[in-house]
């Protein structure tokens, strides 16, 4: 009897937990909060958060229980993430979602979503320098993208070993986007510049809006052919949007798939953060680099509109530059808010969904990029 | 490895470079796509019309050329006159070309009373306005002319 109860009482999470367990485990009560009190991406930060803590709870090996245990259900449900099936699945939902009326209207601001990913790069260049290898530092450069996604497709086709980390930064600097980049529109941008206010833009057709996708789709890949199985769903997902005749398929795309695949992503993501995996000396260069990823994409949108505004009769408003960070749409929504600080009457949300967006198409050429140069 | 010496190693700065540049080359090739997209489709969806209007075009240009065939006398000295301005404009090498320059080169090739003489061929329809402030020579009205000789 004594044998069998102290067996099951070191078979529990209360004999089994060591200290790093339970920093995951705040770290995982810090993600729910941030989602629901804080509102910051509730539909990602939930999941991971909750993820977290089913990763943390230890359990003993052998029984089929860890995310990284061959027959275990977290495993399988993992296999999504590893093999890069998750990601394109939320692509095909964004683009089912995303209307690109703005950029068909005003392509020139496309450049500042190209401008911004000069953040992937620059990252990556410090992860080199830190000494981690060239495909665990294209894995790094990509959270500089800001596409959640993205870093995930990447990283589990270069760097598989740190999905965990880079995942949770990514998202969690997603999160973070309006703490992070106010302060650095508002060092590189004068108040007279911030009250800049843009034209309105020409009505978009249909026709255009169906013909864009494949326009898209075709010119990308066929330019950065890597960047496929990404683009290849996001035009898709646009396709069956703006098709009208495909709207259950619209529908389904970003409704229930989009939502059934964050779930699963999430949990995922979250649960493969194992404190003896997660905690390490890495993941905090991780989160150091994709932080300054986040500055420079910001910083690279901004000096970029400025420097446009050099040649344009008609100015931009240079907040409009950060907004090429692709976190879709919280980069935009920051624009419009620092914006609206100046002029309450200035609103800059429907143009900064152009550079917004274009950052996604531009972060996934970037991956796609990186992807063929290192592998 | 560490630093430069890292990135140096792994071709950190050229695989950055020439990602940055085919990210730009992505978008400003999409950039430029979408931007002719809507001329593109207002082409094609009034075809008719505009196939109408270059008909149109067409018609008029060549209605006055039968309607302006001079008819006002034509001088041995017009059409001498006529005959250096052809050389002129031929070797001024412009189709369309603005009257202060023709006047200028008339002058420098010692062309007696250019005003006078540019003017009868402004009145015989030698020398005709393009609309937009250029001129150019009407080649088929110089042979009607000439052949009247």
């Amino acid at each position: 009897m004594d044998v069998l109860l102290m067996d099951f009482f070191h078979n529990t999470g209360y004999y089994l937990a060591d200290y790093r367990n339970i920093i995951m485990i705040i770290a995982g009560m810090v993600f729910i909060y941030l989602g629901i009190a804080k509102d910051y991406e509730p539909l990602l930060l939930v999941p991971i958060g909750f993820g977290i803590l089913m990763g943390n709870v230890p359990v003993f090996r052998g029984l089929g229980l860890s995310i990284y245990e061959d027959n275990s259900v977290l495993h399988y449900l993992y296999q999504g993430v590893i093999l890069g099936i998750y990601p394109p699945l939320i692509f095909m939902g964004i683009g089912a979602m995303t209307d690109f009326s703005t950029m068909l209207a005003r392509p020139v601001l496309m450049l500042l979503g190209a401008a911004a990913q000069m953040g992937i790069f620059i990252t990556f260049l410090g992860a080199l320098a830190l000494g981690f290898l060239s495909n665990e530092a294209a894995a790094i450069g990509i959270i500089g993208g800001a596409d959640g996604p993205t870093a995930i497709f990447l990283t589990a086709k270069l760097a598989p070993h740190l999905i965990g980390p880079i995942a949770v930064a990514a998202y969690s600097y997603m999160a973070l986007v309006p703490v992070i980049q106010p302060p650095i529109m508002k060092l590189l941008t004068s108040r007279k510049e911030r009250l800049i206010r843009m034209e309105e833009p020409r009505i978009v057709s249909k026709k255009e809006k169906i013909i864009f996708p494949i326009i898209a789709f075709l010119l990308c890949c066929f330019l950065a052919p890597a960047a496929l199985p990404l683009l290849g769903m996001l035009f898709l997902g646009n396709l069956l949007k703006e098709a009208v005749v495909t709207e259950r398929l619209a529908v389904a795309a970003r409704n229930s798939i989009i939502d059934t695949v964050t779930i699963l992503l999430g949990l995922t993501v979250g649960a493969s953060t194992q404190a003896d995996v997660f905690l390490n000396y890495d993941s905090i260069l991780i989160f150091v680099l994709g932080a300054v990823s986040f500055g420079i994409a910001t910083a690279s949108g901004l000096i970029f509109a400025k420097i446009m505004n050099l040649f344009l009769k008609n100015k931009i408003n240079p907040l409009l530059g950060a907004a090429g960070v692709s976190a879709v749409p919280d980069s935009a929504r920051v624009v419009q808010i620092v914006g609206q600080k100046e002029d309450p009457t200035n609103f800059l949300l429907m143009h900064a969904m152009a550079p917004n967006v274009s950052g996604v198409i531009g972060s996934a050429i970037g991956a796609g990029i990186l992807w063929s140069f290192i592998k | 490895m560490y630093g430069f010496e890292a990135i140096n190693a792994n071709n950190g700065w050229e695989i950055s470079f020439l990602g940055i540049c085919i990210v730009f080359t992505g978008l400003v090739l999409l950039s430029l796509a979408i931007s002719q997209l809507h001329k593109i489709l207002d082409l094609w969806e009034n075809r008719d019309s505009y196939i109408q209007l270059l008909k149109d075009r067409f018609n008029k240009k060549n209605i006055p050329n039968e309607e302006t065939a001079p008819d006002i006398i034509v001088t041995d000295s017009t059409r001498e006159s006529a005959r250096q301005f052809n050389i002129l404009i031929k070797n001024m090498n412009e189709k369309y070309f603005p009257l202060p320059k023709l006047i200028k080169t008339a002058k420098s090739m010692g062309l007696m009373r250019p005003h006078f003489y540019l003017n009868q061929m402004l009145q015989i329809k030698l020398i005709i306005p393009d609309g937009s402030g250029f001129y150019y020579w009407e080649k088929n009205n110089h042979k009607k002319i000439m052949s009247k000789e």
